[in-house]
């Protein structure tokens, strides 16, 4: 078990900057989650811990031991890839077996160490098996034991789940979350799926094209985003957002759309915009809520029921802003309707998408005043 | 536009593996229809029989009454859009979404042509890129030339192969709503395959949902969720599994008074978490682990060594190992046959 460190790491391909001075720190035991677009560098991150890519610069730790220029098999850091390479002529047994053997394990050793991780993996019936024969989930269990078996420092998984089905998905997202805290061992995960890095982790770093945009807890990530970009990567429609103008009057900040306006009660005044600055609300299709009378006026554009929840796209001023309401609210396309969107839960992004304001459960931005 | 009718159709690949069975669909005229499933259920099988790419081993498909298996797929009238788009990289967005017109013979003048590939950019969000080369594209936009290139011809018939699975997840949920939209646009008669219950909940006017070959229903997306016919639709939609449960573990849900032979199955969004001794808690678990989504957690119990997930708002979130009671919205408990996974 160990903690990782990366200290300003660049790695370039060619004229490709893969990762672009990437600094962070997994906690020893932590599952660590890498979220990102396919392309953002996760995978080079994963291979550069392990040893298969040397960065251009920075330096990578074990602990405190500076790793950098340390062979990738003696780093004591298991990975394990998308496409599992099982092998298909051995049985699940030998299959565990083969790290050991090769690194001229004691035989005694080696089936201590395979019944345990089949234990703990729950694959015990299956080690007389070939791969083959074996389901989806299964395979990956396997394989995954075969990561664990030497027992390494720190295990790194690169998504594991993606070639899953949905269903085995869900399962398997709760499994490897209970091993992991059954095991207590330091899992680096990547994955550009939110609903995995939400889910399972203890923090999430998210990248975006080689560069690392916050390092957070889930509900860091999901309630207050650094910027415009983390805000789209987590939530299931993603955030939407709103053009407003800063208006500075007195002291106090107030929020001006076409159809609404909203004073921003935020002691971090250093953060806010100037007058007259164009600015981005950003607020979740759950905080957005569908009414009839009174509030901002809204017309249904697309219903999208989902069984549990519907999912209402509605055109305000001119822009689509998705809600999530309840599935028996009764509504169809073209219905006027008038919206509210929770002053505790909005968030303010200046014209670049950085972040300004986030209310995370403070009611921080009063209540919407509608302008007509 | 066309309304397309599927009768008896059965494919069977060489070796004995029976791809599609005996499927019946009608797929009235204008409608938008999911074939959704998990991979090798047939879905993509049955599609390729209506573009023509594959010939049935039996059985008939119509298009407003006229059968069509033994036409070619050329003079079907049918546009595709695929996983992968196909479009010309070297040209510009405009000559991508304009080249069906330009190549179909005693076709619109140069003027029309013009007319026609401006409004179908417009529809698919593209007018600001007309003159790009669309190898230049982000994959996103790609995906939008491969569509407006397919609308333009006005095909009678939409097929659509699981066309935004290669997309980010934000474009993807903003593409479900433009894609709906369209569609009630057009009003063409449209078939989407996909294997994401969330895709076909929420476009789709019918869904039908296979597995092994097999039509295990064919309803609206309320119908399917509210009203499964069998275990395995019940248990393929709907983002967090339903929970399945023998009967005999919570005999006052079972509404006949029958318990033996019958599983119950209740939606994690239809169970609560309440004190032990709350009188409402029809059953005991301890918490596994919790997963939290956000807007929500997925709280992972354990009822009688048994998994059983709740939906919960994140506000009172249990800790792993609390004893809880589980409350439950009788009204929303479905019941299903062990020997036939039938609803009862």
């Amino acid at each position: 078990m160990a903690g990782i460190r990366l200290e300003n790491v660049t790695k370039r391909f060619g004229s490709i900057t893969a990762l672009d001075g990437v600094s962070l720190e997994v906690q020893d035991g932590e599952f660590f989650t890498v979220l990102g677009h396919p392309g953002a560098g996760k995978t080079t991150l994963l291979r550069t811990i392990v040893g298969l890519e040397h960065p251009e610069e920075g330096d990578v730790f074990v602990d405190d031991d500076r790793i950098t220029d340390v062979y990738p098999g003696d780093r004591d850091i298991a990975i394990m890839f998308q496409n599992l390479a099982l092998y298909p002529d051995k049985t699940v047994r030998d299959n565990l077996a083969f790290p050991l053997r090769q690194a001229k394990t004691p035989k005694p050793e080696i089936e201590r160490r395979v019944a345990e991780v089949a234990r703990t993996l729950r694959i015990e019936s299956l080690l007389q098996r070939k791969p083959a024969k074996l389901s989806g989930g299964e395979r990956q269990r396997v394989a995954l034991g075969r990561a664990m078996v030497r027992d390494p420092r720190a295990l790194l998984l690169d998504e594991p789940l993606s070639a899953l089905d949905a269903l085995l998905r869900l399962e398997m997202r709760a499994e490897l979350k209970r091993l992991q805290r059954e095991v207590g061992r330091t899992v680096v995960y990547v994955t550009h799926d939110q609903v995995e890095a939400m889910s399972m982790s203890d923090r999430i770093a998210v990248l975006r094209e080689g560069v690392l945009q916050q390092v957070d807890v889930p509900e860091g990530i999901y309630h207050r985003p650094a910027n415009r970009f983390v805000a789209t990567v987590v939530g299931s429609p993603p955030m939407n957002f709103l053009p407003v103008t800063a208006v500075r009057s007195g002291g106090g900040l107030v929020l001006r759309h076409e159809l609404f306006e909203t004073a921003v009660d935020s002691p971090d005044a250093a953060a806010q915009p100037a007058d007259g600055d164009a600015c981005l609300l950003g607020v979740r299709p759950e905080d957005v809520h569908v009414a009839s009378g009174h509030g901002i006026p809204a017309s249904v554009y697309v219903t999208e029921p989902l069984g549990g929840e519907t999912v209402v796209d509605l055109d305000v001023a001119g822009r689509l802003v998705k809600a999530l309401v309840d599935p028996t609210l009764a509504l169809k396309e073209g219905d006027a309707v008038h919206i509210s969107l929770d002053g505790s839960r909005l968030h303010l992004f200046d014209e670049n998408g950085e972040g300004l304001v986030s209310a995370a459960g403070e009611p921080l931005f009063n209540h919407l005043i509608p302008l007509r | 536009m066309a309304q397309i009718k599927i009768d008896t159709l059965t494919k069977e690949f060489p070796g004995g593996v029976v791809a599609v069975n005996a499927l019946n669909l009608d797929v009235p005229h204008g409608s938008f229809m999911a074939l959704l499933g998990p991979s090798g259920c047939g879905k993509t099988t049955t599609m390729n029989m209506v573009s023509g790419l594959e010939q049935p081993t039996s059985g008939e498909i119509y298009f407003d009454d006229e059968p069509i298996t033994r036409v070619s797929p050329g003079s079907r009238n049918v546009g595709f859009v695929f996983q992968n788009y196909a479009i010309f990289t070297h040209m510009t967005v405009y000559d991508n979404i304009g080249f069906g017109l330009k190549i179909r013979k005693g076709g619109l003048s140069k003027a029309e042509r013009h007319a026609e590939v401006q409004r179908i950019a417009e529809i698919v969000g593209l007018s600001g890129s007309l003159d790009r080369k669309a190898g230049r594209l982000s994959v996103n936009d790609m995906q939008k030339v491969a569509l407006g290139r397919s609308m333009i011809v006005k095909p009678a018939i939409f097929l659509l192969d699981e066309p935004f699975s290669n997309l980010d997840a934000a474009f993807r949920a903003y593409m479900r709503a433009e894609l709906k939209r369209i569609q009630h646009e057009i009003g063409q008669t449209m078939v989407y395959v996909t294997h994401d219950q969330v895709e076909a909940m929420s476009m789709a006017d019918r869904i039908a949902v296979m597995n092994l070959g097999e039509l295990q229903q064919y309803g609206t997306p309320d119908e399917i969720y509210n009203r499964p016919r069998n275990r395995f639709v019940a248990g393929f939609v709907g983002s967090t599994q339903m929970n399945f449960l023998p009967a005999a573990l919570a005999p006052s849900l079972a509404e006949d008074g029958r318990v033996d032979g019958v599983t119950l199955g209740i939606r994690p969004e239809a169970l609560d978490l309440v004190p032990t001794d709350d009188p409402r808690a029809l059953l005991r678990a301890s918490v596994v682990l919790v997963e939290p989504l956000g807007p929500k957690d997925i709280v992972h119990l354990e009822v009688e060594g048994r998994p059983v997930r709740v939906v919960a708002p994140p506000g009172r979130r249990p800790r792993v190992g609390d004893n809880v009671g589980v409350a439950c919205d009788t009204k929303r408990v479905h019941r299903f046959d062990d020997e036939t996974d039938l609803t009862i």
